[in-house]
C-alpha cells in the first residue's frame, strides 16, 4: 500500500517533528512516570508497578517542600509584579530611545551563568565581604548578615526571574493603543481609571504571560536556596534532587517530580481557564 | 484492551532504554560492542583525576581518549556500575570498604596482577604496606585495587575561634553544647553526615542499629540541622569560615580544608577528635581511596597502565594537588615522592598532625542501615527548613 495515500500530506510533513517530539519529550516524561510506580531503590521497571512511592510521600513530610516551594514562587510573583510594572511601564512609554540600553542593562547578566551570579552575591552580602566589610571599614558598623535566610533566598529569586516577568511585561504594556488612552482621557477618565479600565486590562496577556513564566520557574527553582539560603529552606526540587543522588531512590524522585508536574500543571490550567489567553491575544 | 496496556508498557520499557542509552552514549559514546579499545580509558572517580593536569600528560604519551567523570559520593558511583555501567567505564576511584566489601563480591571489578602490582605498595607508606588490607579480597588472596589519596576526615574549625585544643578534647559535643547554635555549617555530603551524626548522638556508625538509637538519630539530626547557619558545599563552608560567618563546619578533614589552607587561611584546620564512640573509643574517621579495574567485558588495555602511571612520584604527587582538593597521597612514603612537596603543600595537607590524626581515626566502613538513616535525615532537614 503506498504510505503517502494512507496518511494525509499534513501528518506526514508533521512525522519528523512527531517522532523528535516523542523521543526527546515524550519519552524521558513516560520514563519518568513509569519509575514512580516501581518499588523503592529499584533501577528496572520490568517489574511489578504500585503506588508505594506515593503512599510514601503522602506519609511523609514531602508536603512542607511543596508549600515552601509554591510560596516562595508566590511571594517571589508578587515582588515580581510590583517591581516589573513601572519598568515596563516605563520601557514602553517612558524611556524613549534609551528603552534599548535600559532592555540590553536586564538581558546582559543573563548570559552569565545563574550559579556564577549567585555566588557573586554571596562574595557580596558575606560576612566582611563587599558589603558588610565596607560598611565597616568606612562608618564602622558591622550589622548581622543577611546571607543564609529566608529573606535573601526571595531576594535571588525576585534577581533571577526578573526579566522572565520583565519582558513579556512590557510587549503587554507596548500593546496597548494610544488612542485608547487618548479616548478615555477625552471622555473625562481620570489617570487612575484609565490605568484600571484601559491599560491593565489591555495589557493583561503580557502580564499572565510573565506571571505563568516566573511562576512555573520560581517553583523548581534550587540555587537561590542552596548557594544563598544555605539550605535554609529545602524546596521541592531539591527534595527530587537528594532523592535522584545521595538516597539513589530514582522511584521516589520520580513520584516527587509526578506530583510537582501535576501541582504546577493543574495551577496553571485553573489560571489558564480563568484567563483565556488565545481569547485575550486573538483580540487584538 | 489488554493488548493496548501491554504494548504501552513496552513502548515505556523501550523509552527508559532509549534513556539509558542516551545516558551511556553522553559518556561513551555509542560504540559497538566489543570494539577496538587500546586507545580508550573512561574513568569514573572523586574529583582530580579527571582533571588535565593528570590526564593530559598520559593522554600525549599513549595517544588515547581519556574520559573522566567525577562524582562526589561513592554510593551513586557503585550504584552507576550496578545499572549496567560495567561495560562503559574502566576504571573505578572509591573509598576503602567498596572495592573487597561490595564491588568484588557483586563481581563488579576484577582482580589485578598481583606480582605486577604490588611491588608498588612496598615504595607507600608504613601503614600500606602489602598486603594491605583494603585492597585485598576477603581471603587475603586477590589485590583488587590500588591505593593512593587519603586523609583524615571529621571536623573543621577555624583555630581563631576555637582552638584546636578545645576542639580535640570536645569532639563531637561541640554540636551538642547550645551555646554553639547558628555557629556552624555543614558540609553537603549526606553519606558522611549520616556518620556525624551518629557520632554527635554517640555511637558507632558503622553497625547495625537498634530501635533506641535510631530514634536519638533522628532527634540528633533535626537538632544539628536546626542548629546550622547553613549547609552548602566545600567552597561555601570554606568561604564562611575565613569570612567569620561561622567558627567550624561538620564533615570536614583536610580534603574539604586544604584548598583554603593552600590560600593562606592556616587558621582553617582539620581536627580529629581525641575520643569518641568509634571503634576502640576513636574519635576520627578517615578516607583512603582505591582505584579498582571495572569488570568490563571490553575492557580498556590502558586500564592497568593508568594504575602503573599513577604510581610514579611526579604524578602521585600532581594527583595529591590536582585542581579541587588537595590530599596526602601514599606514594609520599617513597622519598623520591616526598621531596617534591614544598613547605606550603605540606602546610596546606596538615602534614604535620597527619600520622596522629589517622591514628585517632577509624577507617570508612560501610553503614549496614545507611539507607534507613538517610531516610530519617533527609526528613530531619526537611523539617528543619525555615530555620
Amino acid at each position: 500500500m503506498n504510505l503517502a495515500k494512507t496518511i494525509g500530506p499534513g501528518t506526514r510533513h508533521a512525522l519528523p517533528i512527531l517522532l523528535f517530539l516523542l523521543v526527546g519529550f515524550a519519552a524521558p516524561l513516560l520514563a519518568v512516570i513509569g519509575f514512580s510506580f516501581i518499588p523503592a531503590r529499584s533501577f528496572s521497571l520490568w517489574q511489578s508497578w504500585s503506588l508505594g512511592n506515593y503512599i510514601e510521600i503522602f506519609n511523609s513530610t514531602s508536603y512542607l517542600s511543596f508549600l515552601w516551594s509554591l510560596g516562595l514562587a508566590a511571594v517571589t510573583v508578587l515582588i515580581l509584579a510590583m517591581i516589573c510594572y513601572p519598568i515596563a511601564y516605563g520601557l514602553a512609554r517612558v524611556f524613549g530611545k534609551y528603552a534599548t540600553l535600559v532592555t540590553l542593562l536586564f538581558t546582559i547578566p543573563l548570559f552569565v551563568s545563574e550559579n556564577v551570579r549567585l555566588y557573586g552575591w554571596v562574595l557580596f552580602f558575606i560576612k566582611n565581604g563587599v558589603l558588610l566589610g565596607t560598611l565597616k571599614a568606612w562608618f564602622g558598623i558591622e550589622p548581622e548578615s543577611w546571607l543564609f535566610t529566608n529573606g535573601i533566598i526571595v531576594f535571588g529569586m525576585v534577581y533571577v526571574y526578573l526579566p522572565f516577568m520583565l519582558f513579556p511585561m512590557t510587549l503587554g504594556v507596548s500593546m496597548v493603543p494610544d488612542q485608547t488612552r487618548d479616548a478615555a482621557f477625552d471622555l473625562g477618565a481620570t489617570r487612575w481609571q484609565v490605568f484600571k479600565e484601559v491599560e491593565l486590562p489591555l495589557s493583561m496577556p503580557g502580564i499572565m504571560i510573565g506571571f505563568l513564566l516566573s511562576f512555573v520557574l520560581a517553583v523548581g527553582a534550587i540555587a537561590e536556596a542552596k548557594v544563598l539560603g544555605g539550605q535554609q529552606i529545602i524546596p521541592i526540587s531539591h527534595d527530587i534532587e537528594i532523592a535522584f543522588t545521595y538516597a539513589q531512590n530514582w522511584p521516589l524522585g520520580a513520584a516527587l517530580s509526578v506530583l510537582l508536574m501535576l501541582v504546577v500543571g493543574t495551577m496553571v490550567l485553573l489560571v489558564l481557564r480563568r484567563f483565556d489567553l488565545d481569547a485575550i491575544l486573538g483580540r487584538r | 484492551m489488554n493488548q493496548f496496556k501491554q504494548s504501552r508498557r513496552n513502548f515505556m520499557q523501550n523509552s527508559a532504554l532509549m534513556a539509558a542509552a542516551f545516558a551511556a552514549g553522553g559518556v561513551a559514546g555509542l560504540r559497538p560492542a566489543f570494539a577496538d579499545r587500546s586507545k580508550e580509558l573512561n574513568i569514573l572517580c572523586w574529583e582530580g583525576y579527571n582533571s588535565a593536569q593528570v590526564l593530559d600528560p598520559f593522554r600525549t604519551s599513549t595517544g588515547a581518549t581519556v574520559k573522566a567523570e567525577s562524582l562526589t559520593n561513592d554510593p551513586t558511583m557503585i550504584n552507576r556500575l550496578r545499572a549496567g555501567e560495567t561495560n562503559v567505564w574502566d576504571l573505578i576511584n572509591v573509598n576503602n570498604p567498596w572495592a573487597r566489601k561490595i564491588m568484588f563480591p557483586e563481581k563488579l571489578i576484577m582482580p589485578l596482577d598481583r606480582a605486577k602490582m604490588e611491588p608498588y605498595f612496598t615504595k607507600m607508606g608504613a601503614d600500606f604496606k602489602p598486603p594491605y588490607k583494603w585492597a585485598m579480597d576477603d581471603s587475603g588472596e586477590q589485590l583488587l585495587g590500588m591505593a593512593q589519596r587519603y586523609g583524615p576526615y571529621s571536623f573543621v574549625v577555624n583555630t581563631d575561634k576555637v582552638s584546636r585544643a578545645t576542639a580535640e578534647d570536645q569532639g563531637w559535643d561541640l554540636w551538642n553544647d547550645p551555646a554553639n547554635d547558628k555557629k556552624y555549617g555543614v558540609l553537603e555530603s549526606d553519606d558522611w553526615n549520616v556518620f556525624n551524626i551518629c557520632c554527635i548522638a554517640g555511637f558507632d556508625p558503622f553497625k547495625e542499629h537498634t530501635p533506641e538509637e535510631i530514634a536519638k538519630f533522628g532527634e540528633t539530626a533535626k537538632k544539628v540541622f536546626k542548629g546550622a547557619k547553613m549547609v552548602g558545599d566545600i567552597a561555601t563552608m570554606n568561604q564562611a569560615l575565613v569570612s567569620g560567618e561561622i567558627d567550624f563546619h561538620m564533615t570536614g578533614g583536610t580534603y574539604s580544608a586544604s584548598p583554603a589552607r593552600a590560600d593562606g587561611a592556616l587558621n582553617i584546620r582539620a581536627v580529629t577528635p581525641k575520643k569518641g564512640p568509634l571503634a576502640g573509643g576513636k574519635g576520627g574517621i578517615s578516607w583512603i581511596e582505591i582505584t579498582s579495574v571495572v569488570n568490563n567485558p571490553d575492557i580498556s588495555p590502558l586500564a592497568v597502565q593508568f594504575l602503573e602511571y599513577v604510581q610514579d612520584p611526579k604524578v602521585a604527587h600532581t594527583v595529591a594537588f590536582a585542581e579541587g582538593t588537595f590530599n596526602p597521597v601514599a606514594q609520599m612514603g617513597n622519598p623520591d615522592c616526598f621531596s617534591l612537596f614544598t613547605k606550603e603543600e605540606l602546610d596546606a595537607i596538615q602534614y604535620d598532625s597527619l600520622e596522629e590524626e589517622m591514628a585517632r581515626s577509624v577507617e570508612y566502613d560501610i553503614v549496614p542501615d545507611y539507607d534507613k538513616l538517610l531516610d530519617i535525615m533527609t526528613a530531619a532537614k526537611r523539617d528543619a527548613s525555615g530555620g
